[in-house]
């Protein structure tokens, strides 16, 4: 297949850009949070550290919210077919009761939409929550759900084949949104 | 927290059929994500789709109450479609070899099969001849890895550093399985292992990584972690290993006398159960506050949900 | 009526380990010249470069199956599978259904061989009755029917006072009583050697003391009465001393020593693999080792195969339940060669003497060997060439051998009897 000089690395945005998406859309939360009071959920591994950011942010501001995690890979549609490793998996932690809670969910990019169905899944598995919504730090399209975030930090406009690639200082010792580009154009 | 890719994730397996053929990586893997597992039993749905459409056939041809059900509790809590053969050893010895009865089962597309038999060695005979998945629930006196996974599960839970740590496995270590798996793990794990039994009932041969020792007073003098009984099964022995089961009592059982010693070291207690009472074990060490004897049975459920997870049914028909 | 002209061979013999350059004829059955650059009107002739010719095998341990278990071999398939080996002369065990227990009965098997085998069969005699080891069996007529070996084959004689009346009432007739030597209170459901691998592999062991103790009273019970014991397929090295140590006392005492315990041990049963099972059973490297060096000092009278077939199904049981034995009479001279001649562990003198002088002698049988004026009668083996031990390449109706499908240097390319060519390839 296609070698490293094939890759074409593309940064969206760099440490600084994603602090400022963060707060944004963190305090686009705030404003929902007028009547009542909603718990995050953090889809492993870096939805996770996007809630615990979002979470920190408001924080700040002198609002607590708590955190659960969840990792769908015991959910995911397509363990058949992943070759000869299956995925790591976490344990999930929801440490409050999810009956009549509006929950949000957080993923870093929002791509076909699989992932959030697996996890909406998982989610019911802890209990009925009253409303779960959904908040991205990218969308890059190319959904093959009904699924929409509602709370979106950018938009990127990607070709099916690109691959997004979110960094996380807390998880990756890297930090940055970047755009990777296979060059079709692979001779033998 | 861990950085992300911190250890590589070993590739699935076909089949587990005993403690020997996995790297400690596989080992390491299998009981970590059996942790996952166990958080989901906090759940009100304690059930996941991973294995959904999948179909498991628990074989077993010698009873089992506690493996068996422990197995399809873990199957059906993976989605799967669970259906259990209980097959009585007379009626497929004439004429019928266990390769005939493989050749049937693959008719049913079966995705992975449970299997306990007599025989040592049936399931890597299954394993040879058929596409789905093999999990040896106990063969003979070979292999029982499901258990030893589980007792090491255990044993790290309330030892989470466990290298270099100390276990005691007392009984029939000769006839038995789980003390071939179990001492197998704990070995790979950098668990310290040694026995104790009745001489005769001593593997024959050089064993050299199990300690042996002679008495409960050189069990006390070496300062175990966790003593690791064995059911004594009179029934199991065509030939006396032993003068009885009163003298077994005596001289190796878990005493009053001794347990009142094992409770004041605080050692903890593990058994594969069922448990003989008044045999290797006294009545009031049931009650034990260190022992893992029902979380053992807990245990199993995770780590055969963990070993479901991970093993792939082969794609052709051979 | 015809002549071969045998070219540019390499001639092997029981006497040395050098190997000698010559042309052979064969004229209407037997050897007529040996020389270089003979050149004879009317032959065929018969390239051998890159071969050696040597005396054909005798294997005095074979299970022919037959009657009983045709499904297994047959006195006919057994007989094509010792050609295909190289092997030109059989002592067929009489552990048959019936067990050949008297004269009437080797009488039948010798009647059959007469009829389907191309080459001469002896029909060892039980000891006991049914191989029961409890009541002697006729041995009066088996001895008349020309059985040269009595043996309850496949069981010990239990009771050291039948085997003591055995041995002494042969001894009438000048016939050695061969021992399979077990203690079956020792070695009960075992499967294979007992010790850390039948431990790891959770399978009931054979001690080798079961061998053993059996063996040292056996030729105990030789030493005693004067008679001549033969043990078989002898598997450990504490047996083969013992036995070193009775040949020095001048006890009249034989043995033999079959190819697998030379060449596998308990480690080759991996996984569960029961074409790794027979009884006794492999041991461990330290007794391949030994064994080995005992067959080069001369312990070992004979090498023999123990020639064992069983079906695949029976085979394809589990370990512990399918049935012990494998087969070796197509696979013996050219695993021998892979192993040992080929890297100069022992030469080929040792092999025609082990594997075919001495065995001949044994049984009386009419000694052969490549000089002028004798019978012709042996094999022509193409060192740089393979052999595939393939179902398709075995004439046995079982194919239970360690080396199904594999591929070992050397092959048995003629094997010349008289006036025939038993195989050519």
């Amino acid at each position: 297949m296609s070698t490293s000089e094939n890759i074409l690395t593309e940064e969206l945005l760099s440490g600084p850009d994603i602090a400022t998406t963060v707060r944004r859309l963190a305090y686009e939360i705030l404003e929902t949070c007028r009547d009542d009071k909603p718990a995050f959920v953090g889809i492993y591994t870096r939805g996770v550290t996007l809630a615990k950011r979002v979470a920190a942010v408001l924080k700040e501001d002198g609002h607590d919210f708590e955190i659960g995690t969840i990792d769908i890979s015991l959910y995911r549609d397509d363990l058949d077919n992943l070759g000869a490793t299956m995925p790591k998996l976490e344990s999930s932690g929801v440490p409050f009761a999810l009956e009549g809670t509006r929950v949000i969910l957080f993923d870093e990019v929002i791509f076909t939409g699989r992932t959030i169905r697996a996890a909406l899944d998982g989610l019911m598995d802890y209990g009925r929550p009253s409303k779960i919504e959904l908040a991205v730090l990218a969308d890059r399209g190319h959904r093959e759900l009904p699924i929409q975030p509602d709370y979106v930090g950018t938009k990127i406009e990607t070709t099916r084949d690109q691959y997004v690639k979110v960094r996380f200082e807390e998880d990756d010792d890297q930090e940055g949104v970047f755009l990777i580009t296979k060059n079709s154009e692979t001779d033998s | 927290m861990s950085k992300k890719d911190d250890e590589p994730i070993p590739p699935s397996k076909k089949d587990l059929l005993d403690i020997a053929s996995l790297s400690v990586e596989e080992i390491e893997y299998l009981l970590k994500s059996a942790g996952p597992f166990k958080e989901l039993f906090k759940r009100s749905i304690k059930k996941v789709p991973a294995l959904r459409g999948k179909s498991v056939l628990n074989l077993f041809y010698e009873p089992s109450t506690r493996t068996s059900s422990s197995f399809e509790v873990a199957a059906k809590r993976m989605s799967a479609d669970v259906t259990n053969l209980s097959v009585s050893q007379s009626s497929v010895v004439k004429g019928e070899s266990v390769l005939d009865t493989v050749d049937t089962l693959q008719a049913m597309k079966t995705d992975y099969i449970v299997i306990r038999h007599k025989a040592a060695g049936i399931p890597n005979l299954l394993a040879n001849h058929t596409r789905a998945s093999i999990l040896n629930a106990g063969d003979g006196f070979h292999a029982h890895p499901t258990q030893a996974l589980l007792d090491a599960f255990t044993f790290r839970e309330v030892i989470p550093e466990s290298r270099g740590k100390r276990i005691v496995i007392v009984g029939d270590i000769l006839h038995s399985r789980v003390a071939r798996s179990t001492s197998t793990i704990f070995n790979k794990l950098g668990v310290e292992v040694a026995v104790l039994g009745p001489g005769p009932l001593i593997p024959p041969g050089r064993n050299d990584f199990i300690k042996r020792l002679s008495s409960w007073e050189d069990v006390f003098d070496w300062k175990p972690d966790a003593v690791y009984l064995l059911r004594v099964q009179m029934e199991r022995q065509d030939e006396q290993f032993f003068p009885s089961l009163t003298e077994y009592h005596k001289v190796y059982g878990l005493t009053s006398e001794r347990f009142k010693t094992l409770a004041s070291e605080g050692t903890y207690l593990m058994h594969p159960g069922p448990v003989n009472r008044g045999v290797e074990i006294v009545d009031e060490a049931m009650l034990y506050e260190k022992s893992l004897i029902n979380q053992q049975v807990e245990n199993g459920i995770a780590v055969r949900m963990a070993a479901l997870y991970w093993l792939k049914p082969g794609t052709e028909e051979k | 009526m015809s002549k071969r002209l045998f070219k540019n061979g390499q001639i092997a013999s029981e006497d040395s380990p050098k190997l000698i350059e010559s042309d052979v004829l064969v004229d209407d059955g037997k050897i007529t010249q040996i020389a270089r650059g003979i050149s004879a009107d009317g032959a065929e002739e018969i390239d051998c470069s890159g071969c050696v010719l040597m005396p054909s095998m005798f294997d005095g341990h074979v299970h022919a199956r037959e009657p009983g278990e045709d499904h297994k071999e047959t006195i006919e398939s057994c007989s094509e599978a010792a050609i295909n080996g190289g092997v030109t002369g059989l002592i067929l065990m009489p552990n048959t259904l019936p067990a050949i227990d008297n004269g009437n009965l080797i009488q039948s098997v010798l009647d059959i061989a007469a009829e389907k085998s191309r080459i001469p069969i002896l029909q060892a005699g039980c000891i006991t009755k049914n191989r029961a080891g409890e009541e002697l069996a006729g041995i009066a007529g088996m001895a008349a029917k020309g059985a040269p070996v009595l043996t309850d084959d496949g069981n010990p004689v239990d009771s050291p006072v039948v085997l003591r009346r055995a041995i002494e009432y042969a001894m009438d007739f000048d016939l050695p009583l061969a021992s399979h030597c077990e203690t079956k209170s020792l070695s009960g459901k075992g499967a294979m050697n007992e010790g850390a691998v039948s431990y790891r592999l959770g399978l009931p062991g054979m001690p080798a003391m079961s061998e053993e103790i059996c063996l040292e009273r056996d030729i105990r019970i030789a030493q005693y009465t004067g008679g001549h014991i033969h043990i078989q397929h002898v598997s450990t090295a504490i047996g083969m001393n013992a036995i070193r140590r009775a040949k020095e006392d001048g006890i009249r005492v034989t043995c033999e020593v079959a190819p697998h315990h030379l060449i596998f041990n308990q480690e080759d049963i991996g996984n569960y693999d029961a074409n790794f099972k027979m009884n006794p059973p492999l041991r461990t490297e330290e007794d391949n080792e030994a064994l080995l060096q005992g067959l080069i000092e001369g312990v070992f009278d004979v090498i023999a195969t123990d020639h064992a077939p069983h079906t695949h199904f029976e085979k394809a049981n589990d370990f512990g339940s399918a049935p012990f034995g494998i087969t070796g009479l197509e696979t013996a001279v050219v695993s021998l060669y892979h192993h040992y001649i080929r890297n100069g562990r022992f030469g080929w003198d040792l092999l025609v003497k082990r594997y075919s002088a001495e065995p001949r002698r044994l049984a009386k049988a009419d000694p052969i060997a490549i000089n002028e004026g004798f019978d012709a009668d042996f094999i022509v083996f193409e060192t740089n060439a393979t052999t595939e031990f393939s179902l398709e390449f075995m004439r046995s109706k079982s194919g239970n051998t360690p080396f199904i499908d594999k591929t070992l240097n050397g092959q048995i390319r003629k094997v010349v009897r008289h006036d025939a060519l038993l195989l050519d390839r």
